[in-house]
């Protein structure tokens, strides 16, 4: 029986060995001894995705390839036709992925009954029936599926939608650097209606219809940047708040409000080791020179909090409001969500699986209103949440399961959801890979080491 | 996280962590939400956004790429706000935008990325001696178009068999709208595993690989070896997958320098 356990700091460990006795801790691998469908499922989707067409490279399986079975294709760097080359067009002996969906962000169009949902695994954007439900085991099917070449989608974030105009919105984080626009009834491998420029590391995507502006929450250089609503291209944007004033450190989550007229922000407090550009600067990228660099004033750990901005202000600036420290138990918060008719924030806090409200106007070491957090809520993980003001609901996606459930919006403690929507058969394994760049091999515990 | 370094010796898992500008040390078995037992962090570190580490158990020495185009070398079990040792970094070191670290055979062996526009690269293989300092040139480097490194990524060294394990992701990011049917990759160019012998240098071919749409690989980012098993891992950042590859050619040591590998 294979392990796989999840642990601290996005580290996921995978056990090599067979351990007879061992009771199912954290969930079963997929391969290999699951059926080979679940393989073939995976291999098509990439395939779909245009990653896998490779023509005219039917190579030797193993053993040394020699000059004449490397096929003379620009698949194959130079030289390579000449070489003594060992390996080549090897079949894994054992796969470790995930072929279903991993949901990430959610929001709801309520007037016309839509869910959409982010997928980072399979690179896609999900719709699905408002009221569509697992009653027992089964996945739910998708109305919709955004996914393929065309559509530029790699290591997507956060989603939201214009309601007036029914589109879409979504970022690339870690990989691709770009919000994407979708029509609603977008499906398939399709271009978007246009494709906009953001800094590396985008993560939260907010509108403010009120302003005809939306909002990007960026990780590293830890910075809000806001552009008009139909921003496109290389457009620039209208104003960057950013600079060791403002609180930000590592936001993800992001809430434009336009009725208040501020911004929110979820923070996991991260701070990295130079100080970040003040004002409207270009922020320094990896891998690029700056005449001027900022000085190296250290990594931090701050404390995660949820900072509030006037949204009209830029630069260097103090957050309004700062919710923090530890009666707030925030723990890695992720996407947030303000209803502004009960005057609530709602924060995905996915360090320890809760769902946590607080009044929009709170600041300082305040406890959460409610906390909806326990064995039966089926929260694991969460991601995304979402307010359905109109049927009164709180949605929520769960990253470490295959699930995104519904709750009513004033439920607190360890409550059962609402309904469940599945993305995968019951049981189906989340192996919660998202842009890993590292492996290691434990030779004590034959284990395999993967970060996200 | 895109670095993690299992250490055998003292059953320690080490990681950078490039948003909180550190270095972790946790316990071979952490689980859950557990505490670091060292935290490598502070301004007089130089850390600033590390990507990739490497732990010398030979030489007791922790390798941390700096985020700021220089590899830091501390005693391994520095921790708080240390100063490093040792530095790597400046024009005549070439380092650049370091993806990946590894030592051994006296050396240390960096991923270094120097994109030159479009979909060109001057990305390379650099190894260097164990204790250069300052802005030395490497011994040796491993670039150009024969050798097939393109956005190269986690790098390994075998010491037995004197071997150097690389990621290639072989494949610019790039999505041009315009194009009727764009896309951000070109399929041609899948990523791939490839080894190369330590003493090797310039454009060369690597003299392993594992290559091609059988393995599965789009663009790998890690790579990590069981010698006893003889076995490869390799972590895919598209394809979110972990893949395993059994190839026993690659663990055979060759007889004297004349063989395969030396």
């Amino acid at each position: 029986m294979r392990r796989l356990v999840v642990a601290s700091a996005g580290l996921l460990l995978f056990s090599l060995a067979s351990r007879p006795g061992d009771p199912p801790e954290g969930t079963i691998c997929p391969l290999p001894n699951a059926p080979s469908g679940l393989e073939a499922r995976l291999l098509a989707i990439e395939r779909e995705n245009g990653c896998l067409e490779l023509p005219g490279t039917e190579l030797a399986d193993s053993a040394v390839l020699q000059a004449s079975s490397v096929p003379d294709s620009p698949l194959w760097p130079p030289g390579w036709d000449k070489a003594t080359i060992a390996g080549g067009d090897i079949q894994p002996a054992r796969v470790v992925l995930d072929p279903y969906p991993t949901l990430h962000s959610v929001v709801v169009d309520a007037e016309r009954d839509k869910v959409f949902m982010s997928d980072p695994n399979r690179h896609a954007l999900w719709s699905y029936d408002r009221l569509a439900a697992s009653k027992g085991k089964e996945l739910v099917e998708p109305l919709t599926g955004i996914r393929g070449p065309s559509t530029g989608m790699m290591f997507v974030a956060a989603v939201t939608i214009d309601r007036e105009r029914q589109e879409i919105f979504s970022v690339d984080n870690d990989i691709g650097d770009r919000m994407m626009v979708f029509p609603y009834d977008a499906n398939g491998n399709m271009k978007p209606k246009r494709v906009l420029d953001v800094p590396h590391q985008a993560w939260g995507l907010s509108i403010a219809p009120e302003r005809d502006e939306l909002a990007v929450t960026v990780e590293s250089s830890r910075q809000i940047v806001i552009y008009r609503r139909a921003a496109e291209g290389h457009e620039a944007p209208l104003r960057t708040i950013r600079g060791p004033n403002t609180g930000l450190g590592d936001p993800h989550g992001v809430f434009f409000d336009g009725q208040n007229n501020e911004i929110v922000v979820a923070n996991h407090g991260n701070q990295g080791g130079r100080q970040p550009a003040p004002g409207d600067a270009p922020a320094r990228q990896r891998g690029t020179r700056v005449s001027e660099p900022q000085p190296i004033v250290g990594g931090r750990f701050d404390e995660p909090s949820i900072t509030v901005y006037a949204a009209d202000t830029k630069g260097d600036v103090a957050p309004l409001r700062k919710i923090q420290g530890a009666k707030t138990g925030l723990n890695w918060p992720m996407a947030i969500d303000v209803d502004r008719t009960r005057n609530e924030i709602v924060v995905a806090n996915n360090g320890d699986s809760s769902i946590r409200i607080f009044r929009r106007t709170d600041t300082g070491d305040v406890a959460p209103l409610r906390v909806i957090k326990g064995p039966r809520t089926g929260i694991v993980g969460p991601m995304g949440v979402a307010y359905d003001l109109k049927n009164s609901e709180i949605w929520v996606a769960n990253y470490g399961d295959h699930t995104a459930l519904v709750f009513p919006i004033a439920a607190r403690g360890d409550v059962a959801p609402k309904r469940m929507l599945r993305n995968a058969p019951a049981g189906s394994p989340t192996v919660g890979f998202g842009n890993p760049g590292a492996v290691a091999y434990d030779t004590k515990r034959d284990e395999i080491l993967v970060p996200n | 996280m895109h670095g993690i370094f299992y250490d055998e010796v003292h059953d320690e898992i080490v990681v950078p962590v490039a948003l909180g500008g550190a270095v972790l040390t946790l316990p071979g078995d952490a689980a859950g939400d557990a505490p670091p037992k060292r935290v490598l962090q502070g301004p007089k570190t130089g850390i600033v956004q590390p990507d990739t580490i490497f732990v010398d158990l030979k030489h007791d020495e922790l390798i941390v790429e700096s985020g700021d185009d220089a590899v830091l070398v501390f005693p391994r079990d520095a921790q708080g706000d240390v100063a490093p040792s040792r530095r790597i970094g400046g024009p005549n070191s070439g380092v650049n935008n370091i993806y990946g670290l590894a030592t051994g055979l006296d050396c240390i062996v960096v991923a270094n990325r120097v994109e030159s526009g479009g979909r060109a690269s001057d990305d390379a293989i650099l190894v260097f001696d164990r204790l250069g300092n300052g802005d030395p040139k490497p011994k040796t480097k491993i670039s150009g178009p024969h050798t097939g490194i393109i956005k190269i990524r986690q790098v390994f060294v075998d010491e037995e068999r004197g071997l150097i394990f690389a990621t290639i992701k072989n494949n610019f990011e790039a999505y041009n709208y315009a194009d009727p049917r764009p896309s951000p990759w070109d399929p041609n160019k899948t990523g791939f595993i490839g080894v190369w012998s330590i003493d090797d240098n310039g454009d060369v071919p690597p003299r392993g690989v594992i290559k091609g749409p059988a393995t599965g690989l789009v663009w790998p980012a890690g790579v990590a070896i069981n010698a006893k098993n003889q076995e490869i891992y390799a972590i895919d950042s598209v394809s979110n997958a972990l893949f395993m590859f059994k190839v026993p050619e690659f663990f055979v040591k060759a007889p004297g320098s004349n063989g395969l590998w030396r």
